[in-house]
């Protein structure tokens, strides 16, 4: 019989907090059994204390207790160390309160009377003993990277996925914000919920509300139609704010509200509607500093970066660099269906030594550029040099910017009025003959704007 | 009210904790008919919802039952409908007969 060594695992270390004995009594019972080590606490003052003495890898609380409520336990917990999983316990079953707890970063909510069979299935699932390896695959599945630093925001990207917790990225034009936040999204519950990510900065200011909380008919001049609001529309699953830097002040005063609240209210409405999403935030401002010019809010900002995730600049991660242009070659090969091209030794050296001030999305639009100019399969030194100076969305026009914005605004008043083009036009200030030229030359349908019940309406 | 003893199985694992446990729920009764006579609805409402929380978990399904119609009651300052269930309670606590298994 082959001999084996066992080798003991240190147990992990739960603080349990109730202002009822007879419930900690019955947690510590359940979890000893178990092989947890417990340390109790009758108050959320005593487990504070506690937790720098302790450091443990688990906190139950119960959500009502005298004094420091399990809510406020949770955020001060949480200041210090954003990841460490909390079970919330609560007397009432109330949803609200569930929603509320999961968004401030609870791992889990139970009702009591606490079943024993439930309790020690959610205390094991989300004790952080190891990395959850399938949520990790999740996470690594469509990021392309070998490096340090890149390993080391997916693997914080891993953990925070299954939480609800505020994601706060933070990086550079083109180093990937949305594939991050898109990756956790993916690895999170709600995958089979949408991700809807929304450029703050692209939206006019007058539009932003209305497209993320919504409007209702009648609610400013052209909105002949209800609609929904993005927030609405991602009901159960993920928003990206992507440039939140760029959000008005009046409309951060709202946002803040509706992460306290858990509800949106559409623009000209007395409704409210409960809403049940995971928000990721991201910029490439610095906020810090924004916050201290009073261009951004504070209480926002810490609302919003719970968990901070700093993605490197490409040329901080030289090592990814070979990998991500061998990965768009053959997207490039794949997509034109053409036979895969390689880069020269000397080629893939310079790539790897560029300052990619465009980072990720820059390189894309140089490997893309190389593979259709190169008339061999091997693509050599001086075509690479040729595109990266010719790299043509490096810094845009005057003309192209304009452009940009141009289109961004069509299509945001079109969703708006679900393609509507009479109102449309009325919100843009302009004819509908002129309306209809400036679709014509971005080439918009505003049929596809259009759900059947509005196309329906317009045509009645 | 019957004098029939009511078979509680419970645990073995909880077997030390149930006689404080229990002890407990009695003191809770004199608690409750004092509250009740001083028409202390807020303490009546909390010493229920904590009856409510802890009893299904120990093995007491019903003093969970009890616990949250006295919670209920309290709210709506239903001083007859609490008198009522903390005498149900009271003759449940005095009946229940525990088997560990």
């Amino acid at each position: 019989m082959p001999m084996t060594i066992k080798k003991s695992e240190p147990r992990v270390k739960v603080l349990i907090v109730d202002d009822e004995s007879d419930v900690l009594n019955l947690l510590e019972t359940w979890l000893t059994t178990e092989n947890f080590d417990v340390k109790r606490a009758l108050s959320g003052a005593e487990a504070i204390n506690l937790v720098g003495i302790y450091n443990p890898d688990l906190v139950v609380t119960d959500l009502y207790m005298d004094g420091m409520d399990g809510m406020a336990l949770l955020t001060e917990l949480h200041n210090d160390d954003p990841l460490l999983p909390v079970i919330m316990l609560s007397g009432q079953a109330q949803i609200p309160d569930a929603i509320k707890a999961m968004h401030l970063g609870t791992s889990a909510f139970l009702t009591k009377p606490i079943n024993q069979n439930e309790f020690l299935e959610t205390v094991k699932r989300v004790t952080p003993s190891l990395i959850n390896k399938s949520i990790l695959n999740e996470c690594t599945k469509n990021i392309i990277y070998k490096s340090k630093e890149m390993s080391d925001i997916i693997e914080m990207a891993s953990l925070v996925a299954d939480n609800d917790v505020s994601v706060f990225i933070s990086g550079a034009t083109g180093s990937g914000k949305e594939v991050i936040a898109k990756a956790i999204h993916e690895a999170s519950s709600r995958r089979n919920h949408r991700f809807i990510a929304v450029n703050c900065g692209a939206i006019p200011e007058q539009l932003l509300e209305s497209e993320l909380f919504g409007h209702e008919k009648g609610a400013f001049t052209g909105a002949n139609v209800k609609h929904e609001g993005l927030f609405q529309a991602a009901n159960g699953g993920t928003i990206l704010l992507d440039e939140i830097g760029d959000m008005p002040l009046a409309l951060q005063v709202k946002l803040l509200r509706v992460l306290q609240d858990f509800e949106v209210r559409p623009v000209g409405s007395t409704k409210t509607y409960p809403i049940d999403v995971r928000l990721i935030s991201a910029t490439h401002k610095n906020l810090e500093e924004a916050v201290e010019n009073r261009e951004f809010r504070e209480d926002l900002y810490y609302r919003l970066k719970v968990v901070p995730l700093e993605i490197p600049n490409l040329a901080d991660r030289t090592d990814d660099i070979p990998l991500l242009a061998e990965h768009f070659l053959a997207n490039y090969a794949k997509s034109n269906k053409q036979d895969n091209k390689k880069f020269s030794p000397d080629a893939m050296k310079y790539l790897a030594g560029m300052p990619w001030p465009g980072n990720v999305r820059q390189l894309m639009n140089v490997i893309d550029l190389c593979a259709t100019l190169s008339k061999n399969k091997t693509i050599p030194l001086s075509l690479v040099k040729k595109a990266v100076h010719d790299d043509p969305i490096h810094i845009q026009t005057l003309k192209e910017a304009k452009q940009a914005f141009e289109r961004g605004y069509l299509l945001s008043v079109l969703r708006i009025t679900h393609g509507h083009v009479a109102n449309a036009a009325k919100i843009a200030g302009r004819n509908r003959t002129e309306f209809y030229k400036l679709l014509n030359q971005y080439n918009i349908q505003p049929a596809s704007f259009r759900d059947k019940k509005h196309a329906e309406k317009e045509v009645n | 009210m019957s004098d029939e003893k009511i078979i509680i199985q419970v645990d073995p694992d909880l077997e030390e904790l149930i006689p404080g446990f229990l002890e407990n729920r009695i003191a809770d009764i004199a608690k409750l008919r004092a509250s009740l006579n001083d028409k202390d609805y807020a303490n009546i409402q909390s010493i229920g919802h904590s009856t409510k929380g802890v009893g299904g978990g120990y093995g007491f399904d019903l003093m969970s039952e009890l616990g949250a119609e006295i919670e209920s009651a309290a709210k709506e300052n239903d001083a007859d409908k609490i008198g009522e269930k903390i005498n149900q309670l009271d003759d449940y606590l005095q009946r229940i007969e525990i088997e560990y298994a």
